[in-house]
């Protein structure tokens, strides 16, 4: 039994769809660990891979080959019902698109989690509130998403995301429906959870962008290119015993 | 995801669709209306049949004389012309517990002054009011005496006495029956009819008196008996049966019904209606479920981004499941309760219009039992589940990944 090296490690992933006769290898022997604490930077264009490999480690979809570990707990051998709970609780997702349900507030939004994790619902609405008092949205908690800016809708995914205090916090292309202004302050907000000791992984096709991250790996036809850390990154220390990052190299 | 999260969503979700959702209903309400009506309307009507037949008296075997064949006839002539008055009496000497009636029937115009009417005289015996639980309103009917005596009296059905007199008594006035001349010395309550014979249009007269005055034989048409014990009911037919045919000379040429029998064929008749009825709605309600699945199914590809997102955040397949299966089955409970009150309604409704429509008929009286009701819920329910269930299948085995960037 190989122990946890650090958050999150995949040896030797791959993914392959198969489209009736056809075959798409979308990743091919992903070598990666991502230590607590990390802010680390997908990127990559489209096709590359990175929605897939954001999928694996979000266990959204189970690798074809290879191990994916997660907290110290391979993810392959788990039931549908074992993925959903660390779905839940493990892992934070926020999207391009937000994906807030429309007809729900934003604080029933963020409460969703809490709900299939079956938190009493006075307890489930203290949390969302002081989370979205934390993203600066305790005055639009009971609006609905259509009465929410952009901005603002993305601050409910996020505090949505984080509700359930995850390990990790995948951001998937998360300004890129956002006007400048608005895609500065989910950056920096995201820079902000990240200084608090959140682990965050970036996915985006903007270079310019990932250069928040304090790392930032290149993806190319389902393949690692480049792992580099970034001296100017903001990536918080990680408290791990480990080293903070291990390239895919060093350990194959 | 607690249940009551769930249906608090799933309701959500059939408001915000109003339109939609009545017209996925319309489909159940309609198949619990026709459900509910239709076994009233039966239920209402079999109890009618059953009340009037009861009022009519019970535990009866009616002796009745078989139509011979051609070679029968040839075979058995000179031996047996069917049932005699005298038949009647060895079956009083045999089974002494037994009321026995019988009855001899012709047709014979009738007249009052002016006024005639054109009817069939029954020539009976006391025991036939008693038996048939049939009684005068006014004066008496027909006693031991007018038969000894064979007496030209009559006793006039409700609706003749009110032809011929209209609303003057007619009580000690005079009839003619054919040439003769008859004394109305009663005039029965009102009774209705049943089985095509309206008991209301009935002339009673002694029956020696229509043996002497105007068949001029003894032959009977048929003859009532009363069984007080209904679990006799068989033994006595057997008795009365072997009596009759040894008085025949050996010739069966008589039948015996059973009144129990008459019921018996009456249940047939109303469950085939009930099986046609009930077959007609469960294929309403069967529609109305299918209805339901395409609407679900539409929805959940209308919803597979929010499926995929729910999956994201930590739904299980369970609760993807049960979220769209609570709404196919609101759907449905609602539904059904709607065609609950709508089917109770038509079900009084059609026993109103028959009262309008046929004032002699009375009341049909519809009725709803609590049982027709939980059936067809039930049923409702079923259906919303079991035509739910498919589309809640599949949202629930949607792929997380691929539904959350469904386009």
């Amino acid at each position: 039994m190989h122990s946890a090296n650090g958050l999150i490690r995949l040896d030797h992933v791959g993914k392959v769809y198969r489209n009736g006769s056809l075959e798409v290898r979308a990743l091919n022997n992903v070598e990666l660990r991502i230590a607590q604490g990390e802010f680390v930077a997908l990127i990559g264009q489209s096709g590359s891979g990175k929605t897939t490999l954001l999928d694996i480690i979000g266990c959204l979809s189970r690798p074809t080959t290879g191990t994916y570990w997660l907290n110290g707990r391979s993810v392959g051998s788990l039931s549908d019902g074992d993925l959903a709970a660390i779905r839940n609780q493990q892992v934070g997702f926020i999207f391009q698109s937000f994906h807030l349900l429309p007809r729900k507030t934003a604080l029933m939004n963020v409460e969703l989690p809490l709900q299939y994790r079956g938190v009493a619902p006075s307890e489930r609405h203290r949390r969302a509130s002081e989370i979205l008092r934390d993203v600066g949205l305790e005055d639009r908690m009971h609006h609905l998403p259509n009465q929410l800016s952009g901005g603002q809708q993305q601050r409910v995914a996020i505090a949505r995301a984080l509700v359930n205090r995850p390990a990790l916090l995948l951001a998937d292309e998360p300004t890129g429906s956002l006007d400048s202004r608005s895609g500065e302050e989910i950056l920096h907000l995201l820079r902000r959870l990240n200084q608090g000791g959140q682990t965050i992984l970036l996915v985006t096709h903007a270079r310019e962008l990932a250069e928040i991250a304090g790392r930032l790996i290149t993806l190319r036809d389902g393949e690692i290119i480049s792992d580099e850390q970034i001296p100017g990154g903001t990536s918080a220390e990680a408290p791990a015993p480990e080293t903070p990052t291990l390239r895919q190299k060093d350990t194959a | 995801m607690t249940f009551s999260d769930t249906a608090q969503d799933a309701l959500k979700n059939l408001v915000a669709n109003p339109m939609r959702t009545a017209l996925t209903m319309l489909g159940v309400i309609i198949g619990v209306a026709a459900v509910i009506s239709m076994i009233g309307i039966v239920e209402g009507g079999q109890r009618k049949l059953v009340q009037s037949i009861e009022r009519l008296g019970t535990n009866l075997l009616f002796v009745f004389n078989k139509k011979l064949t051609a070679e029968e006839q040839r075979q058995f002539a000179g031996r047996s012309t069917g049932q005699k008055y005298d038949d009647a009496f060895a079956v009083r000497r045999l089974r002494p517990d037994l009321m026995v009636a019988p009855v001899l029937q012709f047709k014979k115009p009738l007249k009052a002054g002016a006024r005639d009417f054109s009817g069939e005289v029954t020539g009976t015996s006391p025991e036939f009011s008693e038996i048939r639980n049939f009684r005068p309103a006014q004066g008496r009917f027909i006693l031991e005496k007018d038969i000894a005596e064979w007496r030209r009296v009559v006793v006039l059905g409700h609706d003749i006495a009110e032809k011929l007199f209209g609303s003057d008594p007619a009580i000690r006035r005079e009839v003619k029956i054919g040439d003769e001349r008859f004394l109305v010395v009663g005039v029965m309550e009102q009774k209705g009819s049943l089985h095509g014979t309206n008991y209301d249009e009935l002339i009673f007269i002694p029956v020696t008196t229509a043996m002497r005055r105007f068949t001029g034989d003894d032959k009977l048409t048929y003859t009532i008996l009363h069984v007080p014990d209904r679990g006799e009911m068989e033994a006595i037919t057997k008795q009365v049966h072997s009596l009759l045919i040894q008085r025949h000379d050996g010739v069966d040429d008589i039948r015996i019904f059973n009144q129990g029998e008459f019921l018996i064929a009456m249940d047939r008749t109303l469950w085939t209606f009930r099986i046609v009825l009930g077959g007609v709605a469960f294929v309403a309600l069967l529609v109305g479920g299918i209805g339901i699945m395409n609407i679900m199914l539409v929805t959940v590809t209308e919803r597979t981004r929010e499926i995929g997102l729910r999956k994201a955040i930590g739904a299980t397949r369970a609760d993807i499941l049960r979220q769209f299966l609570v709404e196919s089955v609101a759907i449905s409970l609602v539904g059904g309760l709607i065609g609950i009150a709508i089917g109770i309604g038509l079900a009084y409704g059609f026993g109103d219009l028959v009262a309008r429509a046929m004032p002699g008929a009375g009341d049909w009286g519809a009725v709803v039992q609590p049982s027709a009701i939980v059936i067809a819920f039930t049923f409702a329910v079923a259906i919303g589940i079991s035509f739910g269930l498919y589309p809640a299948v599949k949202a629930s085995k949607l792929d997380p990944a691929e539904a959350l960037r469904y386009q």
